[in-house]
């Protein structure tokens, strides 16, 4: 039975002198979901997955790629044969064309299926003979996703994926990632935008600082996840409130705010028992909890 | 297909090297009357006469200019346009990157040193002069080997820094600063300055004009492996780099 893992850090760290873009980051990516790794610029998502794929070295900690560690060029080199990978500047080799660069990428892959490559080809409407530094973001783009799709990545790789796109080109880019997930490919891409994450990934995490906030499946964040707003005739006792669940809580004048991830209905009822006069429990939307997440770490 | 990717971001200079070298290789041979005079106030042999403007003059230096352009690239460039990301997410290994880039530059570097060495033979019976292929063939060797250290240091420069122009001159300059070194009296015992090895010193009769004796065996062995040094540093570097 495979790992279910596909990637997986132990106090991964990045730093670049006194700053740590990451810092002791634990994350556990699984199989054969859509997992978005959200955060805002410079939380250090890039970094992440430039470290995940050999290309910056850990300060220190540990990770795997598929199984293989990427602190090991050699192991890390053959988890590459099996992962496709989409950056974030989407640059490809503006001296060759389209069809030369296909060519050229098709050579490393014994997986390489042309027929998929043809398609895309016609679907994207890319024209085989422009020259790559000729092509528009977007082009340029579906390219990079075509050289990824022509493939059949077990984990698929994306960097701000979104990242310079108009909005049919997000689309289509969105429609496609589902498209590969439903063939078995495992994406894992880093966003700042919410709503495309909330439109296609199964599973989140939230980098702040380098640092791992949340982590959580869509379904877990609807079932589980509810902001409870306790009002109080006094001080609210933040310190007696104290739970399994309890993600973060805020205290404004005579109110308490808090983020749960579970629990919802026993803190409620201890909210209750310490003489809040007003309890009001409601879901929370991803970004809601991003939000919270990211603000409360900064 | 690395290989082709090697030779896809070199071609440009490498044709353009060859094009430059190998016309002003004719124009030397064919304008002869005309250009001998900027060399030598006295009436030269044919020999000797491509020896100065040839293997000791303009040729050499725009030589050595161009084997430090055709060093330059690799990932540290490919970080300023943005595709190193590319490249390294591909399946290989930034040894075997190196490695590509160094055998095709390489290889670029030894026929443009061969090319005097067909142009000027082959070209010489139409203006009723002759120059001797053995003597051709042995400076393309000391030249193609010279070239390869100098390949290496512009290798090596683009290695340690980013930037267009940053590079070429740091390489440059190296360049120079070793042949000052080479040629101040205290050391120059020690130190063969590479500009002499490409022009035959001091195995070049200039009485007859052509080269005498074994080639500097020793010399060209010690600059292979100077060479082999810088790209192994080259390598260690690009191994410890981030992108």
């Amino acid at each position: 039975m495979p790992d279910p893992r596909v990637i997986e850090t132990h106090q991964l760290t990045k730093r670049f002198g006194q700053f740590a873009a990451v810092d002791a980051l634990d994350l556990a990516v699984r199989a054969d979901h859509i997992t978005g790794f959200l955060g805002r610029n410079g939380a250090g998502k890039s970094t992440t997955i430039k470290m995940l794929l050999s290309m910056t070295h850990p300060t220190s900690g540990t990770g795997t790629l598929l199984g293989e560690r990427i602190d090991d060029p050699k192991q890390n080199c053959e988890a590459r044969r099996n992962v496709a990978y989409v950056g974030e500047d989407k640059q490809l080799y503006g001296y060759m064309t389209v069809e030369e660069l296909i060519r050229f990428t098709r050579s490393f892959y014994a997986d390489w299926r042309p027929e998929v490559a043809k398609r895309l080809l016609s679907e994207y409407q890319l024209p085989p003979q422009r020259k790559v530094r000729a092509l528009s973001k977007g082009m340029r783009t579906k390219l990079a996703l075509l050289l990824a799709l022509a493939r059949k990545p077990q984990l698929l790789i994306l960097d701000e994926p979104s990242e310079g796109l108009d909005p049919v080109a997000i689309e289509e880019l969105l429609q496609t990632l589902v498209g590969a997930a439903s063939e078995g490919t495992t994406i894992f891409f880093s966003s700042h935008q919410i709503a495309e994450v909330e439109r296609i990934a199964d599973r989140v995490c939230i980098l702040d600082h380098g640092t791992l906030v949340e982590e959580f499946s869509l379904d877990e964040l609807r079932e589980n996840y509810r902001r409870i707003t306790f009002g109080f005739s006094a001080k609210p006792p933040v310190d007696e409130l104290r739970m399994p669940g309890i993600r973060r809580i805020r205290r404004a004048d005579r109110q308490l705010s808090v983020l749960v991830s579970g629990n919802a209905d026993a803190i409620a009822a201890e909210g209750r028992s310490m003489d809040a006069v007003s309890v009001d429990v409601v879901p929370m939307s991803l970004r809601e909890v991003f939000l919270e997440s990211v603000q409360a770490e900064a | 297909m690395l290989w082709y990717k090697a030779w896809r971001e070199s071609r440009a200079r490498f044709l353009l090297s060859a094009a430059a070298l190998a016309a002003i290789c004719v124009c030397f041979v064919w304008f002869r009357a005309d250009t001998s005079g900027g060399i030598s106030d006295q009436r030269l042999t044919y020999s000797v006469y491509i020896w100065r403007i040839i293997y000791k003059g303009y040729l050499r230096e725009l030589f050595m200019i161009l084997a430090i352009l055709l060093g330059l690239g690799g990932l540290m460039r490919e970080r300023d346009y943005r595709t190193a990301s590319f490249t390294l997410g591909l399946p290989v290994r930034r040894w075997q990157l190196l490695a590509t880039r160094t055998a095709v530059g390489l290889a670029e570097i030894v026929l443009l040193a061969m090319l005097p060495a067909f142009v000027v033979p082959a070209l010489s019976p139409l203006i009723g002069q002759a120059y001797p292929t053995s003597q051709a063939w042995a400076f393309a060797l000391l030249w193609a080997t010279v070239g390869t250290l100098i390949f290496a240091m512009g290798l090596l420069a683009s290695v340690l820094f980013t930037g267009e122009f940053t590079a070429p001159v740091v390489a440059f300059l190296g360049l120079v600063g070793y042949s000052f070194l080479a040629n101040m009296p205290a050391i120059r015992r020690y130190l063969t300055d590479i500009h002499d090895v490409m022009s035959g010193m001091p195995n070049f009769t200039e009485s007859t004009g052509l080269l005498t004796g074994p080639l500097p065996w020793s010399t060209l062995l010690a600059v292979l492996l100077a060479t082999a040094t810088l790209i192994g540093i080259g390598a260690g570097v690009t191994n410890r780099q981030d992108f």
